[in-house]
């Protein structure tokens, strides 16, 4: 089953055309990577689907629903979370009010939220860190932070925006391991991602996308064979390495 | 002693000093300044709902307590209503006010949505100076209105001494500051701070940021107004210059800030620090040398904001906890 | 016919000076996004400036304009640095500067009962060379010092516009209120250029201390007067734009002129409040602001 589908979507903005007559499938379950060069237009496509934009053509489906134009509040509701590239932290709040407000969309009661919130906390091995506050942590650790805020919704589709970017090599493992363990417990992960090692790790299936145009789909191995991405996007010299 | 019974003693001990001051103090001079210290920590309480919880700079407050005050007098006066009814009505038509006004400017900038509720505070103000007739109630242009005195009354909410004010607005603000307790800790409370801090993150949580402020500005303008109708009965006597002019609208802002805004405890210790400094500067300094107690405000303020930009609340707790350590014995044995 | 006319030119004279009071603020908030409560008092120190000195020396006032505002320059330059710059940066980091907005109330406060414990609460007016001189202009008549009020802020307004177009100074003011972590990464002193960016305000509330003192008078309160018609003539204009100031300031002048043929005063005021939170709720933006501002 198709959790979310993607069809004709075209984003203009004034006489640039971000996103260009994109068709896109997530399957149930699934994590997918949509990478791309620079200004290829990923970010543009995650945000007509979290609802920052209203798409110029085209639908999106979010659980055989069509979502385009929703408000990002009505989303969440319905089961779909974004982390952001540049992370948004409620900085002056600590680690586990931040993660409460996300577990505060399922219940008006403070007590299950916190518990939620510590649950969360366990997961993605931030329970040291709750009582700082969010502005304080490191750059991993708000990377984390994000996920953990955006995982207390209970989504049913995560939209994990650059998760990777500014981690170390050991942060890097670390949150593959979260990503994995996030799909493990029934969610759908959808990554936008620059850290060619994080995507071939991680990912089921790869899109590739430049001016806004998908150029190649499959599996990480097929995709950095494929001639178009390696020409395109990757370089000559590029081969699999696999890591 | 345990922490928590530390903390409930000290409460206890607090609550009993609040409701036996009167009994010490014959003076009515001090009680009505009391009064006053309580009067500015409920407003600032109320205000902090907003300006606090809700991250933004509402500069025009004074506005709710003349709505407030408005609504209860003309009621009186002129359909002989009680004024606790009165008092209702007047919150009810200032949250309706707040959130009328709140719609368009709660989305600005913080600097926008300071400037949009001084010029709105203004406004209302110098219309309020040109109409002696609005419809049929008579709001008496600048002259204010008088309430006539009928004694000690219960319904009419007048009293002959201050101890039934002194009482009434230490309840008010008992209240008060419960109502912020609870909501700090609720779902309004964190939906509103994640709002105010980043928006845009709190809506991918699930906030609709927009409807939550409105929420903040429709209980802090109710509450707000309540004040107005006490300060009504207190005074029996208030016009639009004194009641609704931006000094008060100031004042409100000013305690917030150096006691700490967005916490529970702020609006007290600002009030606790501010009050009785301006009270005392006024009376002893104020036929010396006029305008001393406003440059002593402005430089404290500018102190505080200095030193402590987060209020006396942080560095106080800090304080209380340190000696809380001392004092009690962890894990819960008894002493 | 010509008391409309009349009122046309006095209301686009005493607008020039209400945008040139409203230049100041709008410049100090569009380098430092922060809106400074006190600009009035800094116009109030500025009349005091130029009352004390055209009292003393008995001096032309145009030539008081060569002196006052650099004294109000240093004056502010020093209140950025030593009072609003270190709530600035503990406040680093912070979406909104909300508490040096606070700040800014408490220097108001300061500054005008300073005043007011210094020179008490009376009006005080000064007899200058051009007070009470007018000219006809057809049945239109002049006044003197309204007059070359206007000229003065006009001047000030296109003065000030091409020192920020032209000069390296003014480029950097620009390039901070556009983005000020990548002004600072091309090597633009943040903090210097807020000190600047005051210190100029200041001025040019100097400048307007110095073009109103012919004919009005002064008392430590006056700057209320003008500050709360600053900060709407700025909002009406755009936060931040020079060309908005004065137009925001001539629209009000004009509105404030012509009304004042057919009710009091009062109301006018009243009306200019309407109209102001009218403009707020369907463009707030301004005339000419930017969208991101607001």
């Amino acid at each position: 089953m198709n959790i979310l589908e993607i069809s004709n979507l075209t984003k203009h903005f004034g006489g640039l055309t971000a996103v260009n007559d994109l068709d896109l499938t997530i399957k149930k379950g699934e994590i997918l990577a949509l990478i791309g060069p620079n200004g290829a237009g990923k970010s543009t496509v995650f945000n007509c689907v979290a609802g920052v934009y209203a798409p110029s053509v085209g639908e999106i489906r979010f659980k055989g629903e069509v979502i385009s134009g929703q408000k990002p509040w009505n989303l969440s509701r319905r089961g779909l979370a974004r982390t952001f590239q540049i992370v948004k932290p409620f900085g002056p709040k600590t680690v586990l009010y931040n993660v409460m407000v996300g577990a505060f969309l399922r219940t008006n009661s403070t007590k299950v939220a916190r518990e939620k919130a510590e649950e969360i906390l366990t997961i993605l091995h931030l329970e040291h860190l709750r009582d700082r506050l969010a502005g304080n942590l490191t750059i991993a650790d708000r990377k984390r932070l994000e996920i953990a805020k955006a995982m207390a919704t209970d989504p049913e589709l995560l939209l994990l925006d650059e998760v990777m970017a500014g981690l170390r090599p050991t942060e890097i493992d670390e949150m593959i391991g979260i990503i994995r363990g996030v799909r493990d417990r029934g969610m759908t992960v959808f990554v936008i991602e620059h850290i060619m090692r994080a995507v071939m790790a991680l990912s089921d299936r790869v899109v590739v996308i430049q001016f806004g145009s998908k150029i190649a789909e499959g599996t990480p191995e097929a995709v950095t064979k494929d001639e178009n991405v390696i020409k395109a996007y990757l370089g000559g010299e590029y081969g699999v390495s696999g890591n | 002693m345990t922490r928590k019974q530390l903390d409930r003693t000290l409460l206890c001990v607090g609550a009993a000093v609040a409701f036996g001051l009167p009994q010490l103090i014959d003076s009515p001079t001090y009680l009505q300044i009391i009064i006053l210290l309580f009067f500015y920590a409920y407003l600032t309480s109320a205000w902090n709902l907003v300006g606090g919880f809700a991250g933004v700079l509402p500069m025009g407050h004074a506005v709710f307590v003349g709505i407030g005050a408005y609504t209860s007098t003309v009621l009186f006066l002129q359909y002989n209503i009680s004024p606790w009814i009165g008092m209702l009505a007047g919150g009810v038509v200032a949250a309706a006010i707040g959130v009328i006004i709140g719609k368009p400017t709660l989305k600005m900038r913080g600097a926008y949505f300071a400037l949009c509720t001084i010029a709105f505070a203004e406004g209302l103000r110098v219309m309020i100076e040109n109409i002696d007739m609005l419809g049929p109630f008579k709001l008496n242009g600048p002259r204010g209105l008088l309430i006539p005195l009928k004694g000690d009354s219960l319904a009419a909410f007048q009293f002959m001494h201050k101890e039934p004010y002194y009482y009434i607005i230490l309840i008010m603000l008992c209240l008060v500051l419960a109502f912020t307790w609870f909501i700090s800790r609720s779902k309004i409370g964190y939906y509103l701070g994640a709002g105010g801090e980043e928006p845009e993150a709190a809506e991918s949580l699930g906030v609709n940021v927009a409807n939550y402020k409105l929420l903040a500005m429709a209980m802090s303008c109710f509450l707000t107004a309540l004040a107005g109708t006490f300060y009504a009965q207190l005074m029996l006597y208030f016009y639009p210059k004194g009641l609704l002019g931006l000094d008060l609208s100031f004042e409100i802002a000013f305690i917030a800030l150096i006691g700490g805004r967005g916490t529970i405890a702020g609006p007290v210790i600002g009030a606790l620090a501010l009050r009785p400094l301006n009270e005392f500067t006024r009376i002893y300094l104020s036929d010396q040398l006029p305008g001393l107690h406003l440059v002593i405000f402005g430089l404290i303020l500018i102190l505080v904001m200095l030193f402590q930009p987060k209020g006396l609340t942080a560095p106080l707790s800090r304080i209380y906890e340190r000696l809380a350590q001392a004092i009690t014995t962890p894990g819960g044995e008894k002493s | 016919m010509s008391a409309l006319y009349q009122s046309l030119v006095n209301g686009t004279m005493m607008g020039a000076m209400y945008g040139l009071t409203a230049l100041g603020l709008t410049l100090i908030f569009g380098v430092m996004k922060v809106v400074n409560f006190a600009h009035g008092s800094l116009l109030m120190v500025g009349m005091f400036a130029a009352y004390w000195l055209l009292k003393i020396t008995g001096m032309h006032p145009f030539l008081a304009l060569l002196i006052v505002p650099p004294l109000l320059f240093v004056f502010g330059y020093y209140l950025q640095d030593l009072v609003i710059k270190p709530v600035f940066k503990s406040e680093r980091g912070v979406r909104e500067p909300l508490t040096v907005i606070i700040v800014t109330t408490g220097v108001w406060y300061v500054l005008d009962n300073l005043a007011l414990m210094l020179f008490g609460a009376e009006y005080r007016t000064v007899r200058t060379a051009i007070s009470g001189t007018s000219f006809s202009m057809g049945e239109v008549i002049v006044s003197w010092p309204k007059f070359a009020g206007f000229v003065v802020s006009m001047l000030t307004a296109v003065g000030l516009w091409l020192f920020m177009l032209k000069t390296r100074t003014g480029k950097a003011l620009r390039a901070t209120s556009m983005d000020r972590e990548a002004a600072n990464l091309m090597g633009i002193d943040q903090y210097k250029i807020y000190n600047v960016a005051f210190g100029l305000g200041t001025a040019i509330a100097g400048v307007a201390g110095c073009v109103i003192i012919p004919f009005y008078y002064v008392y430590p309160s006056v700057g209320v007067v003008f500050d709360i018609r600053a900060f709407i003539i700025v909002v009406l204009g755009g936060l931040g734009s020079i060309p908005g100031a004065i137009l925001g300031g001539v629209v009000i002048g004009i509105i404030e002129s012509t009304f004042a043929q057919f009710m009091t005063s009062t109301w006018t005021e009243a009306i200019i409040y309407g109209i102001f939170l009218l403009i707020l709720f369907f463009k707030p933006s301004g005339f000419f602001g930017n969208k991101q501002d607001w």
